[in-house]
């Protein structure tokens, strides 16, 4: 029994907490520098939260007695307002991480690449009650003045079981929150329309970025490297800015497993790759890259935050006790 | 227009400068008006920086806050402030050396990063766009303002001029600066679940204010203890500040993740 004892004050006492938030902040400082990532998944890394967790609620049950006493009596006086805004605070950050327990061990996360007029059935993507599927509308990137993008967005329509029940438009910063499935916008990529003959039969479709072209009458291969919206020959790959001012489609040509050449092409030249064989970039289309999470232990994580925030500006408001304050008055 | 305010800018750093050596001339001599005139020369030195302040505003339409040299435009400027509104009130002008040389040194930290840019302009990026963003930078920036502020009262405390300084004003210090740093990390936590779609996802700068909040709650929980304030307090107090200037610094330019925006 007094071993039982003695294990529980061990686990429960601040001296023990303390210790773990040193462990946590020298583990992650360890983290960030060599193992950005993978390391937080790590059994080991995920035990030392567990057991912060498991100390602040003994600690905090510990001493519910004595902070329920001085909240029964002292209403409204400094102490009162600190015993309850630390009480806020452990209990805001035990909120945070029983939130993040739940999504660890319920929550989903998932990304899909959707072409404008191209539906998902979200219940095939993450494993919830009520289905629902999103349509992309349109997908359109928005520009400054000077070039650089302003915003991503995608204009999407919610249907439940072929009927409209809703539309959105999803923007950085503008999550959809529907029925508790978050999507955000997260990238775009593009498609490249190209017309080549291929097998006998002339051809005119899209091709994602590092797609291969097999035209007929020659061995050579073609791939649609990247697109570019802006080309400038200095910069090469990277864009000057993602706005369409100089639109230009970079390829390789292959034979066998050589590179032949790589080249620039504006749309509708055509490119020759061979005596005769020619390839012509037609256009190019933009799709989006949503990511869409399920996590029921967000409410939970939230008001965590929130009773961390307004439990910390009572600490602090109400310190120091009247005896310091009279200490640091000046002194004549 | 950028000359001029490089020109200012370099104004500011030699008036920090001299207050600096004043206020260190003040402690030495031990004379009231070597001091008085240290705080004339701050708070010159803070009207034009506050000046910069006002032209970034104009130029980019909006608060200088939403890349790492305006924050530490920003946050070099609350620090001077913040001292010069506490040593109103409190006995801590024997810190004003110190504390004056720190904002100086990253005034010169600024004018050497931004290469004669202050008066670069570019839109804000569509992941900045965002209500939170100006209570998330000004909370993070007032918060290393006070941060700074008590490192600097903190070693102030090891020399004999210091011994004004009373643990309890670095205490307070650390506390407020503790509540900003808390609200700072939890709007951006919530932002980031907007932005990223995550709140929490180990990114180095979250990482890094995280490590330095832990650090600072350690130091808040062993205060009260026997024993703790004094010299180990003071130590944690610098130690905390070193981890501030690594979040700032260190992970905007070594290690860069989501939180790149330099
Ligand atoms: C949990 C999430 C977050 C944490 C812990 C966090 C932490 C911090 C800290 C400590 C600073 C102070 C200045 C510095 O060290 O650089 C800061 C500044 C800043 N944060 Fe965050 N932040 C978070 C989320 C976000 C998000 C989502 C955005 C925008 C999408 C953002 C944008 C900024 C900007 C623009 C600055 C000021 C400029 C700078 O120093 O880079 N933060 N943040």
């Amino acid at each position: 029994m007094q071993a039982m004892h003695r294990i529980f004050n061990f686990i429960s006492s601040m001296k023990t907490g303390l210790v773990l938030l040193l462990l946590i902040g020298l583990a992650a400082a360890a983290g960030s520098s060599f193992l950005p990532r993978t390391f937080y998944q790590i059994p080991a890394f995920k035990l030392l939260l567990l057991l912060l967790l498991l100390n602040m609620s003994l600690c905090t049950v510990k001493r519910f007695r004595q902070t329920s006493r001085i909240l029964l009596s002292k209403t409204g006086s400094r102490v009162w307002f600190r015993n309850l805004g630390s009480l806020l605070l452990h209990l805001g950050i035990l909120l945070v991480l029983i939130g993040g327990i739940i999504y660890s061990i319920h929550g989903q996360q998932e990304r899909i690449h959707l072409l404008p007029g191209q539906q998902v059935d979200i219940s095939r993507v993450l494993n919830i009650e009520n289905p629902f599927t999103l349509r992309l509308e349109e997908f359109r990137i928005e520009f400054n003045e000077d070039g650089s993008t302003s915003q991503y967005i995608s204009e999407v329509t919610i249907l439940e079981q072929g009927k409209k029940t809703g539309q959105a438009a999803i923007s950085v910063n503008h999550p959809l929150n529907y029925q508790g499935v978050k999507a955000y916008q997260t990238s775009f990529g593009y498609r490249v329309h190209a017309e080549y003959t291929e097998n006998g039969e002339k051809k005119s479709s899209g091709f994602l970025e590092g797609a291969w072209l097999n035209p007929d009458g020659t061995d050579r291969r073609v791939k649609i490297y990247k697109y570019i919206p802006d080309f400038d020959p200095e910069r090469g790959m990277n864009s000057v800015t993602l706005r369409p001012d100089n639109p230009q489609v970079i390829f390789s040509v292959y034979e066998d497993d050589n590179v032949l050449g790589i080249g620039a092409a504006k749309f509708n030249d055509p490119v020759r790759i061979d005596e005769n064989v020619y390839v012509s970039f037609t256009g190019v289309e933009s799709y989006t890259i949503l990511d869409v999470k399920y996590d029921p232990g967000l409410p939970l994580a939230l008001a965590g935050g929130m009773l961390l925030a307004l439990g910390i500006c009572l600490v602090v408001l109400a310190a120091p006790s009247p005896k310091n304050l009279r200490e640091l008055k000046p002194q004549p | 227009m950028g000359i001029i305010m490089t020109f200012i800018v370099y104004g500011v750093l030699v008036i920090y400068l001299a207050a600096g050596v004043l206020y260190l001339a003040g402690n030495r001599t031990g004379r009231e008006a070597v001091h008085k005139y240290a705080l004339i020369a701050a708070a010159a030195g803070c009207v034009l920086h506050f000046a910069v302040l006002s032209m970034r505003t104009a130029l980019t339409g909006m608060l200088p806050l939403t890349n790492g040299l305006d924050f530490l435009l920003t946050f070099s400027w609350i620090t001077v402030v913040t001292f010069l509104l506490l040593s109103h009130r409190f006995r801590i002008k024997a810190a004003g050396g110190i504390v004056m040389l720190m904002s100086a040194s990253m005034v010169l930290v600024l004018i050497i990063l931004m290469k004669g840019r202050l008066d670069a302009v570019s839109p804000l990026m569509p992941a900045l766009k965002s209500p939170w963003l100006t209570t998330h930078v000004i909370t993070a920036a007032i918060s290393y303002a006070t941060f700074t502020l008590a490192a600097g009262l903190a070693i102030m405390q090891f020399f004999p001029a210091g011994r004004a300084i009373k643990d309890d004003y670095v205490n307070l210090l650390v506390r407020g600066a503790f509540a900003l740093l808390s609200l700072s990390i939890v709007i951006g936590a919530i932002w980031a679940e907007q932005a990223w779609g995550r709140y929490w996802s180990w990114d180095p700068k979250e990482t890094w204010a995280l490590i330095t909040w832990l650090i600072y709650a350690i130091y808040l929980h062993l205060y009260n203890r026997r024993g703790w304030s004094g010299s180990y307090a003071r130590w944690i107090v610098i130690g905390g500040f070193l981890l501030v200037l690594f979040t700032f610094f260190g992970v905007n330019y070594l290690l860069p993740g989501l939180h790149s925006y330099v």
